[in-house]
């Protein structure tokens, strides 16, 4: 039985092989699945936030770049992965209203490069990404394959 | 854990609420006289929410809709948002197609097929414009509140995926979201529409302050 995962903004998922982890939606927000390629299992986050520094509150641990990694490699360590067979892939940090007053990276740039450079001090390489552009998308993680399945409105689906 | 607080009161809630059905009324004469037709409106519902998890539109995140964005200025800052489901886009776009031309003709005759969108995206565009005006009319007319909003910008997408930047900074700190669901009937067709506004932190609280100030006044009057 394949059973189908769904993860919403702010939050994450583990399972293994044969099954399926999906996020509808992404915008600004960055999807990351972390793969380990010899026991077929793996994780995926919807993150919201590049760091969780914040004097105003709590933030669930899913929701930042550094919480949710750092979670992510902890479950997927208790379920036996080897941090060396893990790798990881990125979907999502789109800015999606283009205006000429606001010329600023916005919020989904900043979490790209905070997933990634967190994901680099924990050496685990990310071997494919489809980021960036000002387009909506949504994801199906494969843990049989390890293969990343994107959808955006008006273009072909893509497979990383 | 939630640490989240409402900083509103259920009055404040409510006087917040009976605005926006002013505002509605107000947005549903606009649109009258825009596509000349005889808009009704049915009721509309009002949802004051802290939680992004709460947004109901948010239960198909990948719903195509279109949206126009502005941002609100003046004496509340924060975003706006009209979003429309994209399968009623085409009947709005037919609407104003129908005013513009008087015939039901298509105005668009001759156009390549990138300017006919960029033309229905600006139908879009101006008729965000015209509902956000009628809306923030009824918060001045109510609490002398003067809130400009600025030129929308319009795109295309999953409402989810358009939504979610102004979703991130709810996350960072207390903050009210206002939704306002609206069913527009024109020549018997529903059109949905949802505002969608955040105030930034500081807004809610002027808010909070004219809207108390607002009700003395009103009670007063009524003594």
């Amino acid at each position: 039985m394949q059973n189908k995962i769904e993860v919403t903004m702010g939050r994450g998922a583990v399972t293994i092989a044969p099954h399926i982890i999906s996020s509808l939606g992404i915008g600004s927000c960055v999807v990351l699945t972390l793969y380990d390629t010899k026991w077929k299992l793996g994780g995926l986050a919807h993150i919201m936030l590049p760091d969780s520094k914040n004097p105003n509150g709590y933030h669930p641990p899913y929701q930042c770049a550094d919480t949710a990694i750092a979670t992510l490699i902890k479950e997927l360590r208790s379920m036996r992965a080897n941090p060396r067979n893990i790798v990881a892939k990125l979907v999502g940090g789109a800015k999606m209203f283009l205006s000429s007053d606001d010329l600023s990276p916005g919020i989904g740039e900043q979490n790209i490069i905070s997933v990634k450079y967190i994901l680099k001090r924990n050496r685990l390489p990310v071997i494919a990404e489809n980021t960036g552009g000002n387009y909506g998308r949504s994801v199906e993680f494969y843990l049989d394959s390890g293969k990343v399945m994107v959808r955006a409105i008006g273009r072909e689906d893509k497979e990383i | 854990m939630n640490d989240k607080k409402q900083l509103l009161s259920p009055e404040q809630v409510d006087f917040l609420a009976e605005m926006m059905n002013i505002g509605a009324g107000n947005a549903a004469t606009a649109l009258t006289q825009v596509l000349q037709c005889q808009v009704d409106l049915v009721i509309p519902r009002v949802f004051i929410i802290i939680d992004e998890q709460e947004l109901s539109i948010l239960n198909s995140p990948s719903l195509p809709v279109v949206c126009a964005r502005m941002n609100m200025v003046g004496d509340v800052s924060g975003d706006l948002f009209l979003i429309v489901p994209e399968e009623q886009k085409k009947d709005l776009i037919r609407l104003a197609e129908q005013a513009m031309t008087g015939t039901g003709q298509s105005w668009r005759a001759g156009l390549t097929s990138q300017e006919s969108d960029d033309l229905k995206l600006s139908v879009i565009a101006e008729i965000g414009n015209i509902v956000a005006g009628a809306y923030l009319t009824a918060v001045h007319d109510f609490c002398g509140l003067n809130i400009y909003h600025t030129v929308p910008t319009v795109a295309t997408d999953m409402v989810q995926a358009l939504l979610d930047e102004s979703l991130v900074k709810l996350s960072r700190q207390v903050q009210h979201i206002i939704v306002v669901e609206n069913e527009f009937m024109v020549k018997e067709k529903r059109i949905k529409t949802f505002l969608v506004m955040i105030p930034s932190i500081e807004s809610v609280k002027t808010l909070a302050n004219s809207i108390g100030q607002a009700r003395m006044t009103m009670v007063k009057d009524g003594a």
